[in-house]
């Protein structure tokens, strides 16, 4: 530091001409890098570096405390064949393709409501949004309490209202169980994709909408040619969200079912969550973890694929 | 692997070592040992459900004392992961307090310091609670002193037994009499139920369950934790007697999926007969005013009675950087002024040579608690969490089908000791 600003003069004016190293161009990639720099800093160090690290500790055994070692691709052979492992992504998957249609449904319907001018409809525009405020785990507690047989007020009143018995337990089987988690993501989730498809919904021009009315297109049509395709982009930023948030549920399921009964509603990150931190096998927790990002990417991809290529036909 | 020195060690030859790899490790930090004046600052970490009275006694300790104690509190879901890698990486506390049955896996793994020597310093060793002295030890060393107590009792609705037409003077002492008591109770009124039970909870059903084997002569480990022996006869009866408690209605529906967070509140309620659970659910009834309750030990089939000795042993971690204060803390820790202090903000104090000067005279039903934490046992395993504590684990499972299933009970078993002598194995 100290050098350079003993000799400013020759840093400033160089004696012979030349191109000088710092054209704008450079300058402005430079200014760029700069700019991005924190959040790569970010990315790096809390993406990048733990992807690294996860996929590093995979190939190991490596337990909570003490010694690990390398086992090259043990842990892998080892989840193919483990049926703790496959049930988990079975029932993953399974939970997926009920939640994502009773989360998106809804929320168009909500969105297609609540898009139109007046009080009334921002009311319920807030009223769909509250659930959205309150936290995953705290939503979970109180469902998990709404729904306890003779102690919560949900399932009283379908037993006053003739749907159920007093003494069943929503809890007791395990499709019972995953229904009643749905509802409760369900309740949780929808005020937020109808936000999204809303502010999607309002970029859509009413000129469109105007001029297919004109031509003789009914409220169907109108809405399968014109709003259906605009919304498209919208459509798919809401699904990527909600596949990606559904493969890696965990806390709902935590919470309100713990797993059971009989171990029939267990996530795949819950089952990296027992291999990791109650079974202290981080090597395994690691592969499993893994492998659970390589099938998220590969349905976020597919998604952005199959939207993206419709988009051109 | 490098091993600290222990400055402890009695043999030439183990201080020769230790004076060796001490040499050879390089650390510029100064670590004092116990035969220095505990002076200066040491760190504790302990989990959030201790906040209540833990500051209470390292203020205690700070105001009477040179060497300066201070807390850190650790979300008690996360405590045994955190404190692991801390420890192994040597940024750990100087002291840590940790629930007993983790005791075994943090010995095996080596990042807890020799605490042999500091237990035989104290005159009161002997009274030290059975259950956590056997935790502590691994391969003939001790590894942490008990630090709070907990045990395992019935708790019982006195006005609903005497609606019943029970004495609740004379709580069930046998399998059949519970069964009778449940069974009158339950008759009171369809929303009446004589007992009810976390069957989702693995942790919860070591501590309520598994006394009755014990009580009936049976154990779910051997002595060494090494075999699993979820298929003896004693597993059998507890579960069919459980399962006939299940299929006659006795319990309530939710019963089959609590886990763990329901039990309490449904005893609360007043139209729940018994129900198993430890000393500081004494406290949340008494606070709650609204059931008038008794305690009685967990029975065995034909008599007899057990209970789950529970609670935190507190230990010094290998790489502490403070040891001679921490080896004061700990000792103080047991001494009568800490453990007067825990029994005031209802903890079962962990010598049995106090339990009638401190605790029992808080409240006539602390007595058979303490009495019970005395003869209290706890199941020994370096592998505690996967096999019991799981929700989905081997014992976990057992209970759901053994209780609330349909299938066989035996059959339930042999899968059940398959899956946990499998993770014993592994973890071996």
């Amino acid at each position: 530091m100290t050098e350079t600003l003993a000799h400013p003069a020759t840093e400033i004016a160089p004696s012979e001409p030349r191109r000088p190293w710092l054209t704008n161009r450079r300058r402005r990639q430079l200014m760029g890098l700069l700019l991005v720099s924190p959040a790569l800093v970010v990315v790096i160090v809390f993406f990048l570096v733990p992807l690294v690290m996860t996929f590093w500790m995979s190939l190991h055994d490596w337990p909570l405390l003490g010694d690990h070692e390398f086992v090259g691709l043990a842990n892998y052979k080892q989840a193919v064949d483990d049926t703790e492992w496959t049930n988990a992504i079975w029932f993953t998957l399974k939970y997926t393709l009920l939640i994502t249609p009773a989360l998106l449904i809804p929320a168009l319907i909500q969105a297609f409501l609540v898009n139109r001018p007046g009080r009334g409809a921002r009311f319920f525009q807030t009223i769909f949004f509250l659930p959205v405020v309150i936290g995953f785990a705290a939503g979970a507690y109180l469902w998990l309490y709404l729904a306890q047989p003779g102690l919560g007020p949900l399932a009283d009143l379908s037993a006053k209202l003739g749907f159920s018995d007093s003494t069943d337990n929503w809890f007791a089987t395990g499709t019972s169980a995953l229904l009643l988690v749905s509802l409760m993501v369900v309740w949780k989730q929808t005020g937020m994709q109808m936000i999204l498809l809303l502010s999607g919904l309002q970029s859509i021009p009413d000129e469109l909408n105007e001029a297919a009315r004109i031509d003789g297109a009914g409220r169907w049509k109108a809405f399968r040619y014109i709003t259906l395709p605009l919304l498209r982009p919208t459509l798919a930023l809401v699904l990527v969200f909600s596949v990606a948030g559904s493969l890696l549920a965990f806390d709902q399921f935590f919470i309100m079912t713990a797993g059971g009964p009989s171990n029939t509603t267990i996530t795949a990150v819950y089952q990296i969550y027992r291999t990791s931190f109650i079974n202290f096998d981080l090597g395994y927790g690691a592969a499993l973890s893994a492998m659970l990002m390589v099938v998220l990417a590969a349905v976020s991809a597919a998604q952005m694929l199959l939207l993206r290529r419709t988009d051109h036909s | 692997m490098i091993r600290r020195s222990t400055p402890l060690a009695v043999t030439a030859a183990t201080a020769a070592l230790a004076l060796a790899v001490t040499g050879c490790g390089g650390g510029d930090t100064p670590e004092s040992s116990a035969t220095d004046k505990p002076t200066g600052n040491a760190t504790l970490w302990v989990r959030d459900s201790q906040k209540g009275f833990i500051n209470l006694l390292t203020d205690q300790y700070n105001k009477t004392h040179d060497g300066k104690i201070q807390v850190t509190v650790i979300p008690a879901a996360s405590f045994v992961q955190k404190f692991g890698t801390a420890a192994q990486t040597g940024s750990g506390p100087d002291i840590a307090s940790i629930d007993l049955v983790y005791l075994p896996f943090f010995a095996s793994k080596g990042v807890l310091d020799d605490l042999t020597e500091v237990q035989n310093q104290l005159t009161w060793k002997d009274a030290l609670s059975p259950a956590h002295r056997k935790l502590a030890e691994y391969e003939g060393k001790v590894y942490a002193l008990p630090f709070t107590a907990e045990a395992s009792m019935i708790f019982y609705n006195k006005d609903l037994f005497t609606k019943a037409g029970l004495d609740p003077s004379k709580p069930p002492t046998t399998f059949d009499e519970m069964l009778n008591a449940a069974r009158k109770i339950h008759a009171l009124g369809k929303d009446y139920y004589g007992f009810t039970m976390a069957g989702q909870c693995g942790g919860c059903n070591v501590f309520e369950v598994a006394p009755h084997i014990w009580a009936s002569k049976g154990d779910i480990l051997s002595e060494d934790g090494k075999t699993a022996q979820f298929t003896s006869p004693e597993v059998t009866d507890v579960l069919t007697f459980y399962r006939q408690m299940w299929t006659e209605g006795l319990m309530p529906p939710n019963a089959k999926t609590d886990n763990g967070s329901i039990q309490g509140t449904t005893f609360q309620g007043g139209k729940t007969g018994m129900v198993t659970l430890g000393a500081f659910y004494v406290q949340t009834l008494m606070a709650d005013k609204k059931v008038d309750f008794g305690v009685t030990p967990i029975m065995g089939k034909d008599g007899g009675t057990a209970s789950f000795a529970g609670g935190d042993e507190i230990a010094v971690t290998k790489s502490a950087k403070n040891k001679a204060v921490a080896y004061d803390f700990v000792k103080w820790a047991t001494s009568e002024e800490a453990q007067m202090i825990l029994a005031k903000n209802s903890i079962v104090p962990v010598r049995t040579d106090l339990i009638d000067k401190i605790y029992a005279p808080i409240d006539p039903r602390y007595k058979p608690l303490g009495e019970a934490m005395s003869t209290g046992q706890t199941p020994y395993s370096v592998v505690e969490n996967g096999i019991i504590n799981d929700n989905n684990g081997p014992w976990a499972t057992l209970i759901n089908q053994g209780v609330f299933g349909a299938g066989d009970i035996r059959q339930a078993q042999e899968t059940a000791n398959k899956a946990a002598q499998a993770i014993i194995d592994k973890g071996a």
